[in-house]
């Protein structure tokens, strides 16, 4: 048998013979404690920090997102209000009203409340002209009258939103 | 488990992950202790020594290249740990304070592993009692198998003195293995 065959023979069988002593575990994993508790205390005011800009990284651009979404459920888009007097101005006021609804009521509650200003919008479009004046007289009997069921049916939300918005 | 299997939880241990550190610890404590072993005596100073080698992966991970096999990182950590040690030692005791404790271990140690594995490990015996230069040559190429370039790179030092000393160690080797009559066709 070559020396090379050999050596590496023996040295195989005498590691075999030596084995870790089990209560080290212990002892490597006191380390490994210390290490994560170092790494985690470093600077926990840095990674306050870091956190806080995360989350405004995260929150701006969802919240401009989801700014044009909110009125474009109920429009389409802002070329619909344009097109009926109203300017994006207008567009930006109603989308902050629905994010405060948002932000006041409950996730059913809040659907109830989308669905039903949409068709109030959709009524309100329809009898109101390209410079924003409105004409109630155009509505048939039946519309009228859903007119006033959807207001009445808004009126308890709209309490709740400007209740809490202003105690 | 393989080295590709146990990279995403050695990342999860380093990242504080307690149950993938006892994973990686298991999948790897016998070969770090062996490796420490075969260069190290001192049973205290091999759990020292162990000890660090982790302590030194969770820190310094973020250096691995995923290119490379993870075991050749681990076992360069491990020699430069065993070397640091080496070097603080000297310091710290009288040199022949030091020799005759290492001796007396290694002897007691040897006895023990033959008994043990009820083999004659005569060259394993002569390995253990070259210089340290040439034993960690020996370690690196017959036991985990590397080239003399990976030898030298793990140890920082020009492949020539890497090539010059396997070349001692086996010369070494093979005249005291003949001077011992260790030899396997005597029988």
């Amino acid at each position: 048998m070559s020396i090379d065959k050999q050596l590496r023979e023996e040295l195989r069988k005498g590691a075999d013979s030596m084995h870790c002593p089990p209560d080290l575990y212990g002892r490597v994993q006191q380390s490994y404690q210390q290490y994560v508790n170092e790494k985690r205390g470093r600077s926990p005011m840095k990674k306050r920090i870091l956190v806080g800009i995360a989350a405004i990284a995260i929150l701006i651009p969802s919240a401009a997102l989801a700014g044009s979404y909110l009125a474009d459920d109920i429009f389409g888009s802002s070329a619909t209000i344009e097109q009926h007097g109203g300017s994006q101005e207008d567009y930006q006021v109603i989308e902050e009203m629905l994010q405060a609804a948002k932000g006041k009521l409950t996730e059913d509650e809040f659907k109830e409340y989308m669905e039903l200003t949409k068709q109030m919008v959709q009524l309100k479009l329809k009898i109101t002209d390209e410079n924003g004046v409105v004409h109630e007289e155009s509505l048939t009997k039946e519309e009228q009258q859903l007119f006033e069921q959807l207001a009445s049916k808004l009126g308890p939300y709209f309490e709740k939103i400007n209740a809490t918005s202003n105690p | 488990m393989n080295d590709k299997e146990l990279l995403p939880w050695l990342e999860k241990a380093t990242s504080g992950d307690e149950s993938a550190f006892q994973l990686v610890y298991q999948a790897t404590h016998q070969d770090v202790y062996r490796t420490v072993a075969f260069l190290v005596y001192s049973k205290q100073d091999i759990e020292d020594i162990v000890n660090e080698a982790y302590i030194r992966m969770w820190r310094s991970f973020h250096t691995y290249d995923p290119q490379r096999p993870f075991r050749y990182w681990l076992h360069g950590i491990v020699v430069r740990q065993v070397q640091d040690w080496k070097r603080k030692a000297w310091r710290r005791i009288r040199l022949f304070e030091r020799n005759r404790q290492m001796t007396r271990e290694q002897f007691e140690w040897t006895d023990k592993a033959v008994l043990q594995s009820e083999m004659q490990l005569e060259l394993f015996r002569l390995v253990r009692q070259l210089s340290y230069k040439l034993r960690v040559v020996v370690i690196l190429r017959y036991f985990h198998d590397y080239a003399l370039e990976e030898i030298a790179d793990m140890l920082q030092i020009p492949v020539g003195t890497v090539k010059s000393r396997h070349h001692l160690a086996l010369k070494e080797l093979r005249k005291r293995f003949e001077l011992t009559g260790g030899d396997a066709y005597v029988y």
